[in-house]
């Protein structure tokens, strides 16, 4: 009886215990009230809700992007709660990788020095930084694209970018807010099976937030919030 | 107006930092310009409220330049049928020690209360009802009673002066109610009789002045006419307050100063503003765009941005105009110290006198200095097209056919600049048309070239730090409008310092140069440690009573006078000149050396001081005329040499022509020689422990004169290390404003950066070296367009301003200096925006549209 916790706990990436968020304007607001949650390895959640219900604050959290008010946010085993800002940071750096719905690239980089970027920040050599680039572009079928600047690709070009530096040191753990959200649907589907198929292949552990009910028909499981609480937990 | 409330005041508040940034960048220019004028205008008035007071019911004053006049004058103006009351007066500073300089004011006592009230509130009943008992004692003293409350001093009490017979105690016989003449001089003014005073100042049987009522009946012209008509072109008669005019020709370099700096400062201000709006539109493109697509004319959002400016504008002058009094109470105890030190004028500042025309022009210069910056950003602003106004870049970057029209147009400037030095442009309206253009030219180009040296930078940012340096270059790329009006503010403001230092050590170099030609005597002696001071004179057989010393082997007589030269008082410097030009080696501008000081010597004509010949025009072979007690002379220029001893100019005479038609033969200072071997410092005791006890005198080994023309030459630069100063400060409200600017506008890909494995100390130094490389290419341009500035300040200083010629020697000690300078303030001023990019909060950063 002792054991299954522990074996289910050593495949755990993501563990959220009582976590809260409240933010403090001219009103508190409870973004998430009492939250826990826990994600396996390997597993590729969508998180689900109407807008406001926390699923972005959520992300955000996990992500170490901000701090949740109450609680305890637990990453492949370490803790997010009290750590300083940098150590936030090398968390991130080392174990996530972020998918934005405006994809959030510099304009002045062209996409290579976009993807290489978060290697750059860990100071890898430049040799290993071009391998690594070239790589990942391909896996997002943008090698012809190496030299041009956002403003020249098309949306799901540059949310293909967005990805390949999302995946540079290919975290494992992989967060997306709406990735589709700002594309038109053939090119969102596309998005999605490039995600789903890096889940498979590289065995990470993948977030996605979304609206859209055909991106959480293809997750493993589906979390929906609803005024900052879980409603449903449900896995395929 | 409801727009300015409605849209506006949002933005503001959201955007105080900046908003300060922009109001500074005004109020900074109006500081300068209102700040320095009314430090003048105060000095001005301190001196004419002395005037003023002093000269009582005085309608008319005689005087002879500084020189005074024999006593028989005073009989023939008494004796003309226009004139009712004269009376004599000298009128000097001097010395009361720890009290500080006290005004003298010597007068008749028996004549003089027809025009001055003198009313007493304590003192000798006999004195006060008799002047005759206060003549009868020659110790008497009347002070003010501020004065007199300040030290302590009681009818009876006794005060120390420095006489020309050594320190004397004076006894205060009578003190005066304060208002009217006791006020003058800030309160510090004594009263003694006149015959006293000949005899403590060294005067011999002389007069500074008359002052005079005409008849009643008599037009105040008409008596004018009469009195000068009785006593020649040699005396001048005037108003009491033309006295004032005469200082404002002497303080009319500064005034100069104040309006050229004043305008520069608000010109880079200009640029702060500038780009403030620029960015302002960027970023509020779809706001405009909403507005447009809701029925706002372009007129009504042109007029919104022109509002906002106005209001900034007015906002900033008003801080201008308060902090610019501030500096003025400040400086105009500064100012006044150097007037009195460099001049010999006797003024003490009181209240700050604030002009109101003035300061209403600052305000206006203000408001249409904001307005005019804004101008451009307003334009665009109107032009924004509702349907395209999501699309922000697009207005940050230049057009190409908008490059193009700016290569276009500096081509055009930069012509006008070189027709106008191939014209001999290098005084005059062409110096200045020739400086403008050169300016505008440098501003037009300077987008081209910060685009030109980024990229240049970028490679070399990058091999220092490469993800921070290629994100600090490229952000500086991606803004060019931005980045271009911060570094031409930066460069502009560098150029100046450039400029200013250019002339500051070819100043120092010249006059270095000069001290070695002509002050080469082993010891100076002079009545103060002021040499500037006339108050005090010597007589002759002082001069022979050195030169008889065993040691001693030449003396010559020096006697200083302020004249008027076209109505500009100028220095006339009467010398033994054959004996100086044995001894010194002035470098000549125009005339012959060997020559110039023979002839002079035989009284056949005058040796100018270059600074006057520029100045008034004048070349060789010239006839000046200058006012003398004999009437005017009438003396041709023999020769033009390097000479600083004085700003307004000096006019070199021989002493046997000053005493043929003054008649004055008293000395100001003794350039003495000595033996071959003689300690200067044994010479200087030997000689105080002889004269000392018996004389006031101060002997000046030639070291000591030497720093204090340095100290002298310190001070009037110290002004000019000021407007470095201010330079400097612009320099870093321009970088603090760009990067607080660019903080805003990139708070997203500064939280993509954090957000991917960015750590603060990356963030960090991204934003430090964005600061490095607005500071790095700005100083490249500074540097290289204040070489081509110097030479017009060189132009500006020696044709216009001063009149010193000098050699064009680029500051390169001072540029060396200013490059880790500007780098640690463009550093320090990126301190507060990069701590600003890390703490801003991420998830915001990372939504914010």
């Amino acid at each position: 009886m002792e054991v299954e916790p522990l074996l289910s706990l050593a495949g755990v990436m993501i563990q959220l215990q009582q976590v809260s968020k409240v933010f403090d304007g001219k009103r508190q607001v409870t973004a998430l009230d009492h939250v826990s949650l826990s994600v396996s390895k390997g597993e590729m959640v969508a998180i689900t809700g109407p807008s406001g219900s926390g699923k972005s604050t959520l992300l955000n959290l996990i992500g170490g992007l901000d701090k949740p008010t109450s609680g305890e946010i637990l990453l492949d085993g370490e803790s997010l709660s009290q750590v300083s800002d940098d150590e936030l940071t090398r968390v991130r750096r080392d174990k996530i990788g972020f998918i934005f719905q405006f994809f959030n690239l510099l304009p002045a980089l062209t996409c290579l020095e976009n993807v290489v970027l978060p290697l750059h920040l860990r100071g890898w050599p430049r040799k290993k930084i071009d391998e690594r680039a070239r790589e990942l572009l391909e896996l997002v079928e943008l090698s012809h694209r190496l030299d041009h600047l956002p403003e020249e690709l098309s949306g799901g070009e540059r949310q293909r970018v967005a990805i390949a530096r999302a995946l540079s040191i290919y975290p494992p753990v992989l967060l997306a807010d709406e990735p589709t959200g700002n594309l038109d649907s053939q090119t969102g589907a596309e998005i999605l099976k490039l995600i789903q198929r890096l889940n498979e292949r590289l065995n990470s552990t993948v977030l996605v937030v979304t609206h859209d009910m055909g991106v959480s028909g293809t997750c493993t499981r589906t979390i929906r919030l609803r005024d900052g609480r879980i409603v449903e937990d449900a896995r395929r | 107006m409801t727009l300015l409330k409605l849209l506006t005041w949002p933005y503001v508040r959201k955007h105080l930092l900046r908003t300060w940034l922009t109001v500074a960048g005004i109020a900074l220019g109006v500081v300068v310009f209102a700040g320095m004028h009314t430090a003048n205008d105060t000095v001005l008035y301190g001196f004419q409220k002395t005037v003023d007071r002093i000269a009582g019911k005085a309608q008319l004053e005689v005087s002879s330049g500084e020189t005074g006049f024999p006593e028989e004058v005073l009989e023939k103006v008494q004796a003309l049928a226009e004139v009712d009351v004269a009376v004599p007066v000298i009128e000097a500073t001097v010395s009361a020690g720890r009290q500080g300089n006290l005004l003298l004011l010597a007068v008749d006592m028996t004549g003089d209360r027809s025009l001055r009230e003198y009313d007493f509130e304590e003192g000798e009943e006999a004195v006060l009802e008799d002047p005759l008992v206060f003549l009868a004692q020659p110790d008497s003293l009347i002070v003010t009673r501020d004065f007199a409350a300040r030290n302590n001093l009681a009818a009876g009490g006794k005060l120390a002066l420095d006489t020309m017979e050594g320190r004397r105690h004076f006894t205060v016989r009578g003190i005066m109610k304060p208002g009217g003449l006791a006020s003058a001089f800030g309160g510090s003014l004594a009263v003694m009789d006149i015959y006293a005073a000949q005899k403590v100042l060294g005067r011999g049987r002389r007069f500074d002045r008359i002052d005079l009522t005409v008849k009643p009946g008599v037009p105040v012209d008409q008596g004018r006419a009469a009195i000068q008509k009785a006593l020649g072109s040699g005396y001048q008669v005037e108003r009491p307050a033309s006295r004032g005019k005469q200082f404002e020709s002497i303080a009319r370099i500064f005034a100069i100063g104040a309006t050229l700096n004043g305008m520069f400062a608000l010109l880079i201000g200009l640029f702060i503003i500038y780009n403030t709006f620029s960015v302002a539109v960027a970023q509020r493109r779809s706001e405009i765009g909403v507005l447009r697509a809701l029925g706002a004319t372009q007129g009504q959002i042109r007029r919104l941005f022109l509002l906002e400016s106005a209001v900034l504008g007015l906002a900033g002058s008003g801080l201008g105009i308060l902090l610019g009094l501030l500096m003025a109470r400040a400086m105009a105890g500064y100012l006044s110290d150097y007037f009195g030190e460099v001049y010999g004028i006797a003024q003490r500042t009181e209240a700050v006198a604030a002009d109101p025309a003035l300061l209403a022009f600052s305000v206006l210069a203000g408001v249409l200095a904001s307005m005019l910056a804004a101008w451009i950003p307003a334009r665009q602003a109107a032009q924004v097209d509702p349907v395209r106004a999501l699309h922000k870049s697009a207005h940050e970057t230049f057009s190409s056919r908008e490059s193009r029209m700016r290569l276009a147009w500096a081509a055009i400037f930069l012509a006008v600049a070189l027709a106008m030095v191939a014209a001999g442009g290098h005084t005059g309206l062409r110096l200045y048309v020739g400086y403008l253009s050169v300016v505008i030219a440098a501003v037009l180009l300077t987008p081209a070239m910060v685009r030109a040296l980024i990229r240049v930078l970028r490679s070399v940012l990058q091999a220092i730090l490469p993800v921070e340096g290629a994100l600090a270059a490229d952000s500086l790329l991606q803004s060019p409008r931005r980045t271009s009006a911060t570094v031409a503010a930066v460069m502009l403001s560098l150029s100046l310092v450039v400029g200013l230092g250019g002339i500051s050590a070819a100043s120092y170099d010249s006059i270095f140069e000069w001290m070695s030609n002509v002050l080469n005597p082993d010891l100076f002696v002079g009545t103060s440690e002021q040499i500037a001071e006339r108050s005090y004179r010597f007589p002759p057989a002082l001069g022979e009573t050195i030169r008889q010393m065993d040691f001693v082997d030449q003396v010559q007589m020096v006697r200083t006078v302020r004249v008027l030269y076209r109505q500009t008082p100028v220095m006339l410097v009467a010398t033994d000149l054959k004996s100086l030009s044995e001894r010194v080696r002035p470098k000549v501008v125009a005339g012959d050396a060997r020559t110039m000081f023979v002839e002079a010597a035989q009284g056949k004509g005058v040796v100018l001081a270059d600074n006057l010949a520029l100045m008034q025009r004048l070349k060789l072979g010239d006839v000046i005329e200058i006012p003398s007690p004999g009437g005017v002379l009438r003396l041709a220029v023999l020769g033009i040499t390097i000479d600083y001893s004085d700003q307004a100019g000096a006019v070199l005479m021989d002493r046997s022509l000053f005493l043929r038609n003054w008649n004055d033969d008293s000395v100001n200072l003794f350039r003495v020689y000595l033996k071959r071997g003689v300690k200067p410092e044994e010479a200087r005791q030997r000689i105080l422990e002889r004269l000392g006890p018996h004389s006031r005198l101060f002997v000046m080994t030639n070291q000591e004169l030497r720093k204090y023309v340095m100290k002298v030459t310190d001070q009037w630069f110290g002004l000019t290390y000021l407007q470095i100063f201010v330079a400097v400060l612009i320099a870093i409200l321009g970088i603090v404003n760009s990067l607080t600017v660019s903080i805003t506008d990139r708070r997203r890909e500064l939280g993509v950066l954090r957000a991917v494995g960015g750590l603060r100390r990356q963030v960090r130094q991204a934003v430090w070296m964005e600061a490095a490389g607005i500071g790095a290419v700005s100083i490249v341009l500074g540097l290289a367009l204040g070489a081509v500035v110097l030479y017009y300040y060189l132009g500006v200083v020696g044709g216009d301003l001063v009149g010193i010629r000098l050699e064009y020697r680029y500051p390169a000690g001072m540029a060396l200096l200013l490059v880790p300078t500007m780098l640690l303030v463009a550093l320090i001023a990126a301190l507060g925006p990069a701590e600003a990019a890390v703490r801003a909060s991420l998830v915001e950063a990372l939504e914010y549209e």
